[in-house]
């Protein structure tokens, strides 16, 4: 169980998040500039605030962000453009890049798992989008750390793609037993992956509930009927 | 048509002046030269001792200085600590203080009775090859750390957030990611460093210590100015061109461009992980390079507490100097930001068009013509120009304003170019869409731009106020400039009262450096 008490400010923006995340996927539902990818940054150390963020009861604030139990997935920027595929998977294991033999057959088996086992030697900019978005998940398997976060990686990517992504996500969550976070836009995207849901609006947490509890209620309907409104 | 609209009619007026003077300067000289009795000069074998010896010395001043930057740059890009501005300050300073101050606190220090003399009992052989690399990488050391340092701007926030992620030491790092950007500045940043270095001059004449090292500039420099000899001039002056384009050409072709990779995040970048042997390592870089820089500074600001230095504020003849001065430095600059400014509005349009890359890239180029002919050669030619037009030398002002505007091109480029070329890659498309160009354009753009404005004005004003190549060819008394009469006092065995007026020369270059950069670059501009 991933728990946290944080508070964080910048500016005029003022967030204090409470709350946990159990074993599976939840998505982090919200309106935009609500503090979303904040609470992920804060989780995955790239900023830091005050309070406390617990994996399995042990304190993981005062770590760097290599050295926290999680892989972080960005919505932009997840591979070195001037790496190869082979080089930028391999980077989940050692910096260094000198891998063991075993270690070198996980990259082959996480190339397999997302299916891009003829690319090792490819740069990402001969890549389409969705395969250079592989290659991240790939270094997240061989990574292989229990927490995963997800800020919006499959955003860019078209509907049947961003599914297939998706689905690959929940695959290897159960399979791996991940603890996984995503922050989404899109309520179908927590029916399609069963997940809980925890809504964030104004630095504040303000619901963590199965998808199912959570349809039909005046908050998550408001905040889809909001997006709705967004969207002419 | 792009190149058509109205809009951009001065910048074709600057581009067109700049070729046409450029042009009939060259033709001018070449007139006087008799290609038939160049067959002395080819078995001459002082011609090629000079060229052989112009050649290593710029190499081994080129390689110096960019071996030395590469950690520089590092170090002063991943750490904070106490003293990092002021040494970026003094890089900034270094890159544009006169040359011949810089050569007088060089010659205090390491001079027969200098402080490295003292220090260590024997004296530092200053005249010959090893004073011209001490005072070439002096001055080029803190340009290349300062390209490179832009180099790692280019870096995009993600990568580092990345670093972070997977625990790069500050080695991986720099093998995974500072490298591959900065391999692609090298060949660049060693070919300007080479060629100012093949084309120094003040340098040359002050350090070299005889004809046993001196440069073809210097050789033109006498060609010209005790022999009068203008088809030694011109012949030497085409050699020049031949090698210093000839390497151009080479490194254009075979370098690879530095591009921007399109990066969505913006955000703090994250510190690697260091450990003691990169904390030594920086700390020795830091020291080589504090002992470089840091000591002729200080020697040169030393005369301020003695008795001299007052006294000689209240000679007339120096205000007259700083008069004359300012009356170049502050035309030349504006002229080189405005010639600078036409080749960017002509480059820019086109730049990433199929058919326009190479006309920006040739414009571009064109710029940095004072590179490869030197601005001695130019200066003689628009001479001759105005001889024949009936111009007589008590105009020889304009013809150092010019020259001197020229000079400071390329380096006015290089600090505009980056931005001008980002706004334009970022919002071409919204310019296009509502039609926003010339003034409005301008208006838009100048939060932006204006700190790289302020900084190439600045540079092209501190590089004519230091100026002592085409001022010295044409040293007539309306034209006593600072350094001229700098050059004078060293030259009277005054070096005492020299030093008094290298601290006004400094003084003044600080007060314009940073009364341009912050008057124009707005309170938050780099330096």
């Amino acid at each position: 169980m991933l728990s946290f008490d944080m508070t964080y400010a910048w500016q005029d923006f003022a967030a204090h998040y409470e709350g946990q995340f159990d074993q599976g996927v939840t998505c982090v539902l919200g309106p935009s500039g609500g503090g979303k990818s904040t609470l992920l940054a804060l989780l995955g150390g790239y900023i830091t605030g005050q309070g406390h963020v617990l994996w399995q009861g042990a304190e993981l604030c005062a770590r760097q962000p290599f050295e926290r139990p999680m892989t972080t997935l960005f919505q932009s920027d997840n591979v070195f453009p001037q790496l190869s595929v082979w080089q930028n998977i391999a980077l989940g294991l050692t910096p260094s890049g000198r891998l063991t033999e075993r270690q070198s057959a996980r990259v082959e088996w996480a190339l397999e798992q997302v299916q891009l086992s003829g690319y090792a030697a490819k740069y990402p900019d001969q890549l389409s989008g969705g395969q250079v978005q592989r290659v991240a998940v790939a270094r997240v398997l061989v990574r292989d750390q229990p927490i995963l976060l997800l800020d919006e990686p499959f955003s860019a990517l078209d509907p049947t793609l961003r599914r297939d992504m998706l689905q690959l996500i929940k695959a290897l969550t159960d399979a791996h037993q991940w603890t996984t976070v995503m922050i989404t836009h899109a309520p179908e995207d927590a029916r399609l992956l069963e997940a809980r849901v925890m809504l964030i609006e104004s630095g504040r947490v303000t619901a963590n509930e199965s998808i199912e509890a959570l349809q039909g209620t005046a908050l998550f309907e408001g905040y889809g009927k909001r997006k709705e409104e967004t969207c002419p | 048509m792009l190149l058509r609209a109205s809009y951009l009619r001065p910048a074709w007026l600057g581009v067109c002046a700049y070729w046409l003077i450029a042009i009939a300067a060259l033709l001018a000289l070449l007139s006087y030269a008799s290609p038939s009795s160049w067959s002395v000069f080819l078995t001459d074998p002082y011609i090629w001792r000079l060229l052989r010896f112009s050649f290593w010395q710029a190499s081994l001043s080129a390689l110096l200085s960019t071996v030395l930057a590469l950690p520089v740059a590092s170090c002063l890009f991943h750490r904070r600590f106490l003293g990092r501005n002021l040494l970026l300050n003094l890089f900034a300073v270094s890159m544009v203080v006169p040359t011949i101050v810089a050569i007088l606190g060089i010659v205090v220090v390491y001079g027969r009775h200098g402080w490295f003399t003292s220090v260590f009992g024997v004296s530092f052989p200053l005249y010959g090859l090893p004073g011209i690399l001490l005072a070439h990488v002096f001055f080029n050391m803190p340009l290349a750390v300062r390209v490179l340092m832009q180099t790692y701007s280019l870096i995009p926030d993600g990568q580092w957030r990345l670093a972070s992620q997977f625990g790069f030491n500050r080695w991986q790092g720099y093998r995974l990611i500072e490298w591959h950007y900065v391999k692609k500045a090298l060949p660049g940043l060693f070919l300007l460093i080479f060629m100012l270095c093949f084309s120094s001059f003040a340098v040359i004449l002050s350090l070299g210590g005889g004809p046993r090292s001196s440069t073809l500039e210097v050789a033109i420099y006498q060609a010209l100015r005790f022999e009068f000899d203008l088809n030694k001039a011109s012949y030497l002056a085409l050699l020049q061109i031949l090698v210093c384009s000839t390497l151009a050409m080479l490194v254009y072709r075979f370098a690879p461009k530095v591009v921007q990779d399109v990066s969505v995040f913006r955000g703090v970048s994250a510190r690697l992980r260091s450990g003691r042997l990169s904390l030594l390592i920086d700390a020795c870089v830091l020291l080589v390079v504090g002992l470089w820089v840091l000591p002729p500074f200080l020697a040169i600001l030393m005369p301020i507490a003695s008795a001299l230095f007052w006294q000689t504020m209240l000679e007339p003849a120096l205000w007259w100097s700083v008069w004359h001065s300012l009356r170049i430095a502050l035309p030349a600059g504006v002229l080189a930001l405005g010639l600078a400014l036409s080749i960017a509005a002509l480059a820019r349009p086109v730049r990433w068009r199929d058919w326009g890359e190479r006309w920006a890239d040739g414009l571009e180029q064109s710029g940095n013509l004072v590179l490869m002919i030197p601005g001695m050669v130019l200066a003689t030619g628009l001479f001759i120009v105005f001889r024949a037009l009936g111009i007589g030398i008590s105009n020889a002002y304009w013809i150092v304003v010019w020259v001197n505007g020229v000079m400071a091109l390329p380096f006015v480029l290089r600090a505009i170019l980056p931005s001008v070329y980002q706004q334009e890659r970022r919002y071409r498309v919204l310019y296009e869409q509502f039609n926003i160009v010339g003034w409005s354009r301008v208006v838009l753009e100048w939060p932006v731009l204006r700190g790289a404005i302020a900084q190439g004005l600045a540079y092209a004003v501190l590089l004519s106020l230091g100026d002592l190549g085409v001022v010295a060819l044409f040293g007539s008394k309306g034209l006593q400039t600072l350094p001229m009469y700098l050059f004078q006092l060293i030259g009277a065995y005054r070096v005492e009262q020299g030093g008094c007026v290298a601290v006004v020369l400094i003084g003044l270059c600080a007060v314009l450096f940073y009364g341009i950069t912050r008057g124009i670059g707005g309170r938050r501009a780099e330096l």
